[in-house]
């Protein structure tokens, strides 16, 4: 009896595809973390990462794309100690697989992660961070000093700056080492020294290039940290880094992402100052002419004004104004004078008008007595008339009002006789 | 006592700086006199001088600490490129002060 076996036949890409899909949908192979050193390390120009991960017996091609790169908080190197973690996928036509890369981490970095919290923990605490332990930097340090390798890229690249922004600034640079394990005493150290006053330090700038976390440790040790807090010397620290930043910057009076940044940051463009200088000098040049000017347009102004220039053609229009008025009071004066003497002259003729008025007021008053005297009931009874007046002094004008008996009275011109009525006989 | 005294030179000139610019300020206000602009014109200039003097009074130096055999630290002048930065002769550099 045979077997019966049936070949299963796939296509190159058949069964590539089929691996593919086996490894891509597996969900152990989707997410895994993988250990191993850093070889064949290449920074594409396209952003991607492509390195190798290996370990004693075996390796494995992996990707970093620029995607997932671009939170890489250090630089990769060759013969690093990673933690990768990432996905399998399967390149079909190739018939390879590789790691998918999502996020790296130095192997051992958390242990050291921790050990730094705990160390920040502590120094906060004691107050090493306080803000208010700040010192100001200076304007114009004169005097720079550097805590660096002198061999290394972080003393050029201040060197530099420092240099083309103040040509003629002096530095003085406190050797250190800056990685390995006895680094962090020589730091501290050279920070001491430039605090002694015989250097006459201004500002120190103390930090180092960038590299790996681990080759940015003795920035993270205690004895840095102290030194740093401790110096009288205002400190900019200056440990290259992207975003962790070494703790020396929370203790230093200032922090710079770079050595040269460091150098920007603690020395002026001395160039700005003297224009800036040139500057104000040439404003108050401006502003003092100005003024000059300003006052001697007035003043020529002034001067050139008629009271200046003529000061007799004022004097003689008042003059003129005075003349016109003395001649306008003394012709008024001339006018009441000569009326008040008309008046007088005519004072005879009044005079005589009234001599005359009363002469004519006496005549007219002897007319009025004559008539008077005309009137007069004397001058009547003068030519032998007589009144009778009755005993009530009534004068009696009719027989009527008279009968035998009756005392009466007669009043004659000269004087008055009594009677008695005999008799009574009315004639009309 | 040392460090104070220079501190307060380099206020200095940055408060020189300031009283510089407060007497340009207060001479272009026109609030002056021509008196007291000259006065004050005066001051600025001698501000100014002031400040120039104290950018030239650096001395264009770089030295290296190092120790001697003594123990003692001195420092010792070095050249530099000043395109690159970089210190001549760094082979015999001590690497640090201990």
């Amino acid at each position: 009896m045979g077997i019966d076996l049936k070949p299963n036949f796939y296509t190159v890409s058949g069964i590539n595809a089929l691996i593919r899909s086996e490894v891509e949908n597996n969900p152990l192979l989707g997410n895994v973390w993988v250990k191993g050193e850093v070889y064949n390390l290449t920074y594409h120009s396209s952003g991607h990462i492509y390195f190798t991960l290996k370990d004693d017996s075996a390796s494995i091609s992996a990707v970093f794309f620029k995607y997932a790169n671009k939170n890489l908080k250090f630089r990769l190197e060759d013969g690093m100690k990673v933690l990768v973690s990432g996905g399998i996928t399967v390149f079909e036509k190739r018939g390879s697989y590789q790691l998918n890369v999502l996020s790296v981490r130095p192997e051992g970095e958390g242990e050291l992660q921790k050990r730094i919290e705990q160390l920040k923990k502590k120094l906060a605490a004691e107050g090493i961070f306080d803000q208010s332990k700040k010192k100001e930097l200076p304007f114009l340090p004169a005097r720079l000093g550097v805590v660096t390798s002198p061999t290394g890229a972080a003393v050029r690249d201040i060197i530099k700056v420092a240099l083309r922004r103040y040509p003629n600034i002096e530095i003085i640079i406190a050797p250190a080492k800056v990685q390995g394990d006895d680094a962090a005493e020589t730091i501290a150290a050279a920070i001491r020294e430039l605090n002694k006053p015989v250097w006459k330090i201004d500002l120190i700038i103390a930090g180092r290039g960038g590299g790996s976390f681990e080759d940015l440790m003795p920035f993270n040790e205690e004895v840095v940290i102290r030194a740093f807090a401790d110096s009288i010397v205002p400190v900019i620290s200056a440990v290259g880094h992207q975003i962790d930043h070494p703790l020396c910057d929370d203790a230093a009076d200032a922090a710079a992402p770079t050595p040269s940044a460091a150098a920007e940051l603690a020395v002026p463009v001395k160039s700005d100052l003297v224009d800036e200088i040139e500057y104000f000098k040439t404003r108050m040049t401006n502003s003092l002419l100005n003024t000059y000017s300003g006052y001697s347009t007035a003043l020529k102004n002034l001067v050139s004004k008629r009271i200046f220039r003529d000061p007799y053609e004022i004097l003689n229009s008042r003059q003129m104004m005075l003349a016109d008025i003395e001649s306008r009071m003394i012709n008024l004066m001339k006018h009441r004078v000569s009326s008040e003497k008309e008046k007088i002259l005519r004072l005879p003729d009044i005079y005589r008008l009234q001599k005359k008025l009363l002469v004519q007021k006496k005549h007219d008053l002897e007319l009025l007595v004559q008539n008077l005297n005309s009137l007069s009931p004397l001058n009547i009874m003068i030519r032998g008339y007589s009144i009778v007046i009755d005993k009530n002094k009534k004068i009696i004008k009719s027989v009527e009002k008279l009968k035998q008996g009756d005392n009466i009275e007669i009043r004659l011109a000269d004087g008055h006789a009594g009677a008695v009525i005999n008799s009574v006989k009315k004639e009309i | 006592m040392e460090k104070d005294k220079k501190l307060s030179q380099k206020n200095s000139f940055e408060q020189a700086l300031k009283e510089l610019e407060d007497a340009a300020d207060r001479l272009e206000s026109g609030d002056l006199g021509l008196d007291d602009s000259i006065k004050e014109f005066e001051k600025g200039i001698k501000l100014a001088r002031y400040c120039q003097q104290k950018l030239e009074e650096a001395e264009r130096k770089i030295e290296i600490l190092q120790k001697g055999a003594d123990g003692e630290i001195k420092p010792g002048r070095v050249a530099v490129k000043s395109d690159t930065g970089e210190i001549e002769d760094d082979g015999e550099l001590q690497g640090s002060l201990i």
